[in-house]
């Protein structure tokens, strides 16, 4: 299984079989054959996936995180300022208000898992041994990414 | 004694495994079933798996190695039979239909194709590009307190966002089709956009990979694609 960089700005995390393993976890759990005499053990932390993988993007919160989303935007800064600076500033941002500074999009999907593993947002560094402990590893990179593309502007 | 069970191969399938340690903490050989005219590759079980990131990654590499020589029926992760005598009643019981599944897979991969695109961008362009999102958004900005005006924003941005990407979706699975024996589009999650498998076939490897390449290239300001493969055709057996 080899990972391949599309974009200059995909997954860097981790390296080679770990870090694809992010984006086949949903096949590997979800997908492949299923035979009925045998028994699924029991796998906390796969449900976790499946509501990840439910989330419905209408609803009254999805409205309120992407209007917030649209406040929060500098309009002109995302313009005009130099390429370096947006880029510390959100280090900074991501750094200091996780919630905050989450998108519309996965904000919602976060909130539901972080309430079934009864996690604080702030919780931010789970055991990397632990698969079940990381359900949405994608979680981590919109940071990244974010990083990424402002450079690019 | 319990088993896992990784996949099942045709008998003629080289399942070349001895050397590797299976999932459970107590890891034991993996190992092969035959039965008729199929095999299952195994392995034992005495305790309840989780899943730790060390077994599903055993759970992949298992079906890596088996890719190598000759067509898989990958199983989803954590099944296990109580026996071997299951096991073998299994692979006797629906021969018929795994052959032909192995057949129709025969010398083809999985390729599994994300795209996402970086919200903060895309709700910029949105505002650019839609007055009336960029007048409410500017009401809200200047402190007007009506609790109407972010719902009505977040609808009109949402409907937006969701139009945009079940284009730039339909566009890309166009794109890349021709190249496929089969595919299976699913409904994306978290930040994705599109969540898509494509049944390749190995003659048509290279040129798949060429458009793919030269597709994220093309759309590289807006989207971010992202390519794992070649897979077992998890998304192609049932």
């Amino acid at each position: 299984m080899t990972m391949v960089p599309q974009s200059g700005s995909a997954v860097s995390r981790g390296g080679g079989s770990t870090s694809s393993l992010y984006d086949v976890l949903e096949l590997i759990l979800d997908r492949g054959l299923v035979i009925d005499v045998f028994v699924r053990v029991s796998l906390v932390g796969i449900e976790i996936l499946k509501i990840d993988a439910r989330i419905v993007v209408a609803s009254v919160d999805t409205y309120l995180r992407f209007a917030e989303a649209c406040n929060r935007l500098d309009l002109e800064a995302g313009r005009k300022a130099p390429a370096q600076l947006p880029e510390v500033v959100g280090d900074m941002v991501e750094g200091g208000a996780h919630g905050k500074s989450k998108g519309a999009l996965s904000g919602a999907v976060e909130a539901v898992t972080e309430s079934l593993k009864g996690k604080s947002r702030d919780d931010e560094e789970p055991d990397e041994e632990e698969a079940e402990e990381e359900p949405a590893p994608r979680r981590r990179r919109p940071a990244a990414r974010r990083t990424a593309h402002r450079e690019k502007e | 004694m319990a088993l896992y069970v990784y996949a099942i191969v045709a008998e003629d399938h080289p399942a070349s495994v001895e050397d590797m340690s299976g999932v459970g903490s107590e890891s034991a050989p993996v190992r092969v079933l035959a039965s008729g005219p199929l095999r299952a590759v195994v392995s034992d079980i005495s305790e309840e798996i989780r899943p730790k990131r060390r077994d599903l990654l055993i759970h992949q590499e298992v079906q890596e190695r088996l890719m190598r020589g000759g067509p898989v029926l990958p199983l989803q992760f954590g099944y296990t039979a109580p026996d071997e005598a299951t096991v073998e009643e299994v692979l006797r019981r629906d021969a018929d239909g795994y052959l032909a599944q192995l057949e129709r897979l025969d010398g083809c991969a999985e390729y599994h194709v994300r795209a996402s695109q970086d919200e903060d961008r895309l709700l910029r362009r949105i505002l650019r590009e839609t007055p009336e999102a960029q007048e409410l958004n500017e009401r809200i900005r200047s402190g007007e307190e009506d609790p109407q005006l972010p719902l009505a924003l977040g609808q009109l941005v949402a409907a937006q966002v969701r139009e945009r990407q079940e284009d730039l979706a339909a566009g890309l699975v166009e794109a890349l089709v021709p190249f496929a024996r089969d595919h299976s589009v699913r409904r994306a999650s978290g930040d994705d956009f599109l969540n898509f498998s494509l049944l390749v076939p190995d003659e048509r490897k290279q040129d798949f990979l060429t458009a793919q390449t030269r597709l994220a290239q093309e759309v590289k300001d807006d989207v971010e694609l992202r390519l794992v493969g070649p897979l077992p055709p998890y998304s192609f057996v049932q």
